[in-house]
């Protein structure tokens, strides 16, 4: 059983937000609008943190990418009264939106802050509904889909590292008798795809010869928070930290 | 595998020539391999299909292939084939899908009904919009004033460009005027034009360069083509083992480019000409220079001695004679010891390039060129890891248009922007100087203007200049998509099809050197009343007659477009090559792109077309413009060249005579605003996100705009913290930003990033209209900047202006 993880090269990326955008488009993330932005309800599963320290003229930037962390510890599943969060076999933290109550205590759990509480029901004017993505995602122990879909006021959703995408790319894989490439592997999350510095990977981190576990035991490897003992499965890389 | 029904198929047989490719587009490995497929048996089946096409969000010309599933797009993905983007996209390329299926899109043709700018239109079919503008159209050549039409368009490449120009050319008008995105690569176009022949922006060989020297170029942020530069910069860091490029940004606002950067250089406002020159100083001084190149490759670099025996000054003493860096430190603001650390830098960390932007003042063209001298001095022009030109697909000239009488005397009269005068002697078309022109009717009265992709009144410099211009023109025609600013100021419109519902093509903005041309094609049907503007033109010419007619022999865009690309398939050669020109188009339209790669350097008649044919530190082109203007304005006067040059170099409020005015050196900045009562200079920028705020409605792109300063749907004013501090003013205050022109107010950030006396605001917002989410959104900071252009060029100067900041 593979360990999904993700690296994103901070010493290749360029905050250009494509990633941000990218997820917003292939997993029917509503937009908040002005309004509910500056309430602090907008979603965004990806988004670039960071920002610009120190001052004029002694200054520097950290900005940093971040989906789901899917963490191998993660603190959001413990808080969780009704179960509705859980890591599956393959190390992905999913969200059973049927399961979930809305009591928000993962999102405040959550020291990674990439849990998102749906304050309404999604809108989309006329005709954006047109561009919603009809995948579905993997069932889930109730008997929902924990993919793209649309997800209804009082759930919380976050990232799933785009599972619908991998488990469509699983199932191609089985039926030609063959394993994912790694090429294939890195490009399945769709903020991996748009990358245009080509930052970000994606594979088996438990798989020694996959690009993923080369790059995360390098030495310019880090984990954001790390002394939480979160384990989380994204990894960051940084020259001269 | 890729289903596409029978019903699918007929669908968009009807819809064009594309579904051949479409259905041969299942079986094309190299796109699919990357893909997730097909789940036969887990899921409903659907109709799925990737089309390819270009990106329109921006002119750069990304390949897209767009996830349609029944019919719907439901993602936009880059084309793996396209050389320029390699499967990757931007995040407009991402947020295309909310322009294509916006809630403000219009959709059909509209006749205004109550006054201009009251929003009140009525519906009109496509018989009787095109009917009513061919009536006016013929009574305008009826009367003999075709030049009385001018038609105002947008920075967009391909054939619809060529197509706008022809219709001018037919029609009778030498009034098409574009208005330009942003002014950066037009400078850097003229530049190239001043010191290498040709008229265009520059490519860059990435993958082998080694030092990055950028003299306020956005590179990270607004650049085209934003995607090639991103990923050069993903390879200059860690593209090759052990070896890490060096880049150092010098510019006088801290922008995420900046952040980027190895190392940050703030400089005053206006003056990297002469922090270029400095360092070119210390090249030559210390003897750091390319001399093989120079010797073999350049012009005006040592002093000469012309045909008739007079003696001119070289680059070489010019830059010893003055630019010490002592004496330049403390024009520019940087100390001594880093001036001489980059240029020595620069010089041995080869190949370098330096890249500037730095149109954006007054002296702009001047300190282009002291910048791309330094490209020359240390050879970095046509090798490996340097300076590159772009190679245009390989077109043939269109056939000539047919000219009456009517035509022949409209294209004499003189243009109504002044391009090419005296005012502005090296510019192609000035587009802010047309308000002047219309309100005196100097020398003739306007009675239309067509907008296409053109929004004079959110993007010129003083919008109410035109907006006062507008209400002096009878007829104003518009063929956006949507109501924007202009829009809602004219009469009728005439609405064109997005991007991914029409044909087009694209050609590379100038980057890899080797041709690359996209095909933009229909991905879905167009979702409401919508023309393309190319068969719209092709309708309205052939209904004019005559020789107009005679020079659109073409049924529709598409079949121009076709006309024009078996020019690509005759020359054999690149990415698709084919027995018939039908296998040809089949295999475009899968691919959706053309390119025929490798750049071959070193093809010094095409890269020096000079006159000198080599690299010129003395422009001879500048010089014989300026000569040639003054020569005609003296004959038509009756006095003397150097009379009229003088007076020319004077309105122009140039400082440099004689040789100096023709090698890279120093003007001063002109600024609008004494610095006693506008102590701050107003440095404006353009977001990743927003440009300069055509994609203002797009809700993706509102909810990622300010990244560096978290702010999200809105605009503000960055101030550094300190001078903040000193007037009173707390971060998120409301301020008025006020210059001679006027004032606006933005909510104060303040900002570390900002040097004490530069006041910053991004463009893109600030819309009088163009949709729900755009409209009435912060303030549009070109509303109070002044006019102010450029000495030569004629292009507008959006960070000349001075302002003062106080709480509102």
């Amino acid at each position: 059983m593979p360990r999904w993880g993700m690296i994103i090269d901070l010493d290749k990326c360029t905050a250009c937000q494509a990633c941000t955008v990218a997820c917003l488009a292939e997993n029917n993330v509503p937009f908040a609008g002005p309004e509910e932005t500056s309430m602090g309800r907008a979603i965004l599963w990806h988004e670039v943190i960071g920002g610009i320290e120190g001052e004029y003229p002694d200054l520097w930037a950290t900005f940093i990418p971040r989906p789901c962390m899917h963490c191998d510890n993660p603190p959001c599943i413990k808080v969780c009264p009704v179960g509705a969060t859980y890591r599956r076999e393959d190390g992905l933290v999913m969200q059973d939106y049927d399961q979930c109550i809305g009591c928000r205590m993962c999102i405040v759990a959550c020291p990674y802050e990439v849990r998102y509480f749906n304050w309404r029901n999604p809108q989309w004017p006329e005709p954006m509904d047109q561009y919603l993505n009809p995948d579905q995602g993997p069932p889930q122990p109730t008997g929902g889909r924990g993919g793209p879909d649309v997800r209804p006021r009082g759930v919380v959703e976050k990232c799933t590292f785009c599972v619908h995408r991998l488990e469509k790319a699983e199932r191609k894989a089985q039926q030609e008798y063959r394993e994912m490439s790694e090429q294939e592997l890195t490009l399945l999350p769709a903020c991996n795809q748009t990358c245009p510095a080509s930052a970000r990977y994606f594979g088996d981190l438990d798989n020694p010869k996959s690009t993923v576990s080369r790059l995360a035991r390098g030495a310019r490897a880090f984990r954001l928070l790390e002394d939480l003992g979160t384990e989380p499965k994204v990894i960051y890389l940084k020259e001269g930290r | 595998m890729t289903k596409l029904s029978r019903r699918r198929f007929l669908k968009l047989a009807g819809a064009g020539a594309g579904a051949m490719g479409l259905y041969k587009l299942g079986l094309e490995e190299a796109v699919q391999e990357t893909f997730a497929q097909s789940q036969r048996g887990q899921e409903p089946e659907r109709e799925e299909v990737r089309v390819p096409s270009v990106c329109g969000l921006c002119p750069a010309g990304c390949g897209i292939l767009v996830r349609v599933i029944e019919g719907r797009a439901v993602k936009i993905e880059g084309n793996p084939l396209n050389p320029n983007n390699q499967g990757r996209l931007c995040p407009k390329g991402q947020a295309g899908l909310q322009l294509l299926y916006n809630p403000d899109r219009i959709k059909g043709p509209l006749r205004r009904v109550g006054e201009r700018g009251s929003g009140e239109w009525e519906s009109v079919s496509w018989d009787k919009a095109l009917g009513l503008v061919a009536e006016k159209l013929k009574e305008m050549r009826g009367e003999g004033q075709p030049h009385s039409l001018v038609f105002m368009h947008g920075a967009k490449p391909g054939l619809i460009h060529n197509l706008i120009a022809r219709f001018g050319q037919a029609f009778g008008t030498p009034n098409v005027v574009e208005v330009p995105s942003s002014t950066a690569s037009e400078s850097a176009s003229l530049v190239h034009y001043l010191m290498q022949g040709w008229r265009a922006p520059s490519g860059y060989d990435w993958t082998n360069t080694n030092y990055v020297l950028s003299f306020g170029s956005a590179f990270l942020e607004s650049r085209q083509p934003i995607v090639k530069m991103l990923q050069a910069y993903s390879r200059l860091r860690r593209g090759r083992p052990d070896h890490r490029s060096r880049i150092v940004q010098v510019e006088s606002r801290f922008s995420v480019t900046a952040a980027k950067a190895d190392e940050w250089i703030p400089i005053e406002p206006g003056t990297e000409g002469a922090l270029a020159l400095s360092m070119a100083r210390v090249i030559v001084e210390e003897g750091l220079y390319d001399r093989d190149f120079i010797e073999n490759h350049t012009f005006g670099f040592e002093d000469w001695i012309d045909e008739d025996g007079r003696e001119h000054i070289g680059l070489k003493t010019l830059v010893l004679r003055s630019y010490s860096p002592r004496a330049v430190a403390a024009v520019v603001g940087v100390p001594v010891e880093t001036i001489r650390r980059i240029a020595r830098e620069f010089a041995v960390t080869r190949p370098a390039v330096a890249l500037g932007d730095v149109s954006w003042q007054t002296n702009g063209l001047f300190s282009q060129m002291a910048i791309h001298a330094l490209n020359a001095l240390v050879g970095s022009i046509d090798v490996p890891g340097g300076i590159i030109r772009q190679e245009d697909p390989p077109f043939a000239p269109w056939p000539l248009t047919v000219e009456d009488s009517v035509t022949s005397q409209g294209l004499a009269m003189p243009r109504l922007d002044h391009a090419g005068t005296r005012k502005y002697p090296l510019a192609d078309g000035v587009y802010e100087a047309l308000p002047e022109s219309i309100l005196a009717d100097d020398p003739y009265p306007v009675n239309a203007i067509f907008l296409y992709q053109a929004n004079p009144l959110f993007h010129s410099p003083e919008p109410d200049w035109f907006y006062r211009a507008f209400q002096r023109v009878p007829l104003i025609i518009s063929f956006s998509s949507f109501v924007d600013d202009s829009t809602s100021y004219s009469d009728l419109v005439l609405p064109d099809h997005t991007y991914l519902e029409g044909w087009s093509d694209d050609v590379l903005v100038p980057s890899l050197g080797y041709p690359v041309l996209g095909l933009g094609q229909p991905v879905v049907q167009p979702l409401y009343d919508t023309k393309n503007t190319g068969d719209v033109l092709i309708e309205l010419a052939q209904e004019l007659g005559g020789t107009v007619a005679e020079s659109f022999p073409w049924q529709s865009f598409e079949g121009l477009l076709r006309f024009r690309l078996r020019d690509i398939f005759e020359a054999g050669r690149g990415s698709i090559v084919t027995d018939t020109f039908d296998q040809f188009w089949d295999e475009f339209q899968e691919r959706g792109v053309w390119s025929a790669p490798p750049y071959r350097f070193g093809d010094w008649e095409r890269v020096l077309a000079t006159p000198s044919g080599k690299f010129e530190f003395y422009s001879q082109n500048l010089e014989h413009t300026l000569e040639a203007v003054t020569a005609r304005e003296a004959a038509e006067k009756g006095t003397t060249a150097e009379e009229e040059m003088e007076k020319m170099l004077q309105e122009l409020g140039l400082q440099a005579r004689g040789d100096e005015l023709h090698v890279p050196h120093y003007e001063f900045p002109r600024w609008v605003g004494e610095e006693t009562e506008y102590p701050f200079h107003l440095n404006v920028y353009e977001l990743m996100s927003l440009l300069d705020g055509r994609l203002a409605n797009l809700p993706w792109l509102q909810e990622i705009a300010g990244l560096h300063i978290k702010e999200m749907w809105s605009n503000w004013v960055e101030i550094n913290p300190e001078t903040a501090k000193e007037r009173g003013i707390a971060d998120g205050d409301l301020v008025w930003v006020e210059s001679l022109v006027g004032r606006i107010q933005a909510k104060a950030r303040l900002y570390p990033g900002a040097m004490p006396e530069v006041v910053n605001m991004p463009l893109g917002q600030g819309h009088m209209a163009h949709g729900r989410w755009a409209k009435g959104r912060g303030a549009n900071p070109k509303r109070i900047i002044g006019n102010e252009f450029d000495y030569l060029g004629g292009l507008a100067t959006w960070s000349s202006t001075r302002v003062r900041i106080y709480k509102a």
